[in-house]
């Protein structure tokens, strides 16, 4: 059952959340496009991705990906476009709202010293948005991996499929699917307490270099 | 090839009605009950008993950190084990996967409107309590004829997403064999292969409902917005 929960879970999670992280950050630029047709298909990406269920977007990319390639795709990398497509939507409104926290004078001085827009983004607004986002940016990717359970829908064999295959053999209901959720109970409350000092340290942060 | 009308043909139409006011039934009773019991978690979360803060605490993060899928297959599985026999035998003859939804929803949901809740709290601020305290009121007082009228109007637009949330959520209970939407749907396309039909209806109704939501909220909030707070 661990096994399966770093084979499957764990790796699903991570490389959904280190494929979407920079697809987030060209998202929210996108999303934040003086050109407009830019602007709005991104917003309509985000808004589409934000209101569908994610087994929905798993049955999407598992139907769509053998008409685009010709060939069917394995339920796992299906589950992993799938969250990566997922979690791209959820990201992009993060980083959106933490580079818009960075105030635009900022940015007109950074042009104004003759960096280029793209490297006034990259070098003094994306450092600063990106501090202030981590504690959201980690809270999202702990849902991702409790999201990361849904896979089982689509047949990956993680943790949650595990569970019911060998609580089908040995018919012990409360031993496994107490475990199961035991060991999310630890993972994701241990790593929530991680995000919180992470947290809190970076107001520590903040208010150290103001005074 | 693509052929649309399987979405109305005879039998199917009434199926994917019936599941879409199946998957409408299971959100709105879920979004009810959590409100009621995410407020009363919420409350003691902030309640001037240690105890109790200690237990709104625990409730919020057992429900918080474990998936709702797990959540799903743990009332589905464990509760009944709970039951006699023949107690156990009604619920399952009684559509037991519909309550185990709702119940876990609700559960689920409960945590995240009692975080919502707090954070409410906090934005209302101390200098309002410290006033109520003073003018005499007690704890409960204060509660019930203060704060909770100013949190429920802060909350507003939480509340909403949260309903957004849950029926999204509610597209989970397939897994224990509930004939909602995403269900009824899955089975439509096994039987006909006509994916793409059965995939752009069921995207279209959690599409419209998180639209129509949000447009209602629009309204409603202008409503009851509290005057001169931002966005207010």
């Amino acid at each position: 059952m661990l096994s399966a929960l770093v084979r499957y879970n764990v790796t699903l999670t991570l490389l959904a959340v280190a494929i979407a992280l920079p697809i987030a950050c060209a998202g929210a630029f996108a999303r934040l496009s003086r050109i407009r047709w830019i602007a709005l298909t991104m917003r309509v990406y985000v808004n589409t991705l934000r209101s569908m269920p994610l087994v929905m977007v798993m049955f999407w990319v598992y139907m769509i990906a053998p008409m685009i390639s010709g060939r069917s795709l394995s339920a796992y990398w299906s589950a992993l476009i799938a969250l990566t497509c997922f979690e791209v939507a959820y990201f992009t409104e993060i980083v959106r709202s933490g580079v818009q926290s960075i105030s635009s004078n900022q940015f007109a001085a950074a042009v104004a010293t003759g960096l280029s827009r793209f490297q006034a983004a990259r070098y003094v607004v994306i450092p600063q948005a990106l501090q202030r986002m981590l504690p959201a940016l980690l809270t999202q990717s702990l849902i991702a991996f409790q999201d990361s359970t849904i896979s089982s829908i689509i047949g990956v064999p993680e943790m949650l499929q595990e569970t019911t295959i060998i609580n089908a053999r040995e018919q012990a209901p409360v031993h496994y699917y107490v475990l199961l959720a035991l060991t999310f109970l630890v993972t994701c409350y241990g790593t929530s307490l991680v995000v919180r000092y992470v947290e809190s340290r970076m107001r520590l942060g903040v208010h150290a270099r103001k005074s | 090839m693509i052929d649309w009308s399987i979405l109305w043909q005879a039998p199917n139409g009434r199926t994917l009605l019936e599941a879409l006011l199946l998957t409408f039934q299971i959100a709105a009773i879920s979004w009810g009950l959590s409100l009621i019991s995410g407020i009363g978690i919420g409350l003691l979360r902030e309640a001037p008993i240690a105890a109790l803060r200690v237990v709104g605490t625990v409730y919020v993060e057992i429900f918080r950190n474990i998936p709702l899928l797990v959540q799903l297959f743990f009332v589905y599985f464990i509760f009944p084990r709970i039951l006699p026999g023949f107690a156990k035998q009604a619920l399952f003859d009684y559509g037991w996967e519909v309550a185990a939804s709702i119940i876990t929803l609700s559960l689920y949901s409960s945590a995240k409107i009692a975080e919502l809740v707090r954070s409410g709290f906090n934005t209302i601020g101390a200098g309002l309590r410290m006033a109520a305290a003073s003018s005499g009121l007690t704890w409960w007082q204060s509660q019930r004829h203060i704060f909770l009228n100013l949190l429920l109007r802060t909350i507003t637009p939480g509340l909403a997403s949260e309903f957004v949330t849950i029926f999204k959520g509610s597209s989970l209970a397939m897994a224990v064999g509930v004939a909602e939407t995403t269900y009824v749907t899955r089975q439509l396309g096994t039987e006909t292969f006509q994916w793409l039909p059965v995939n752009v209806y069921a995207s279209a109704v959690y599409l419209f409902c998180a639209w129509a939501i949000a447009g209602v909220m629009l309204l409603v909030e202008k409503r009851v917005a509290v005057p001169g707070r931002i966005g207010g």
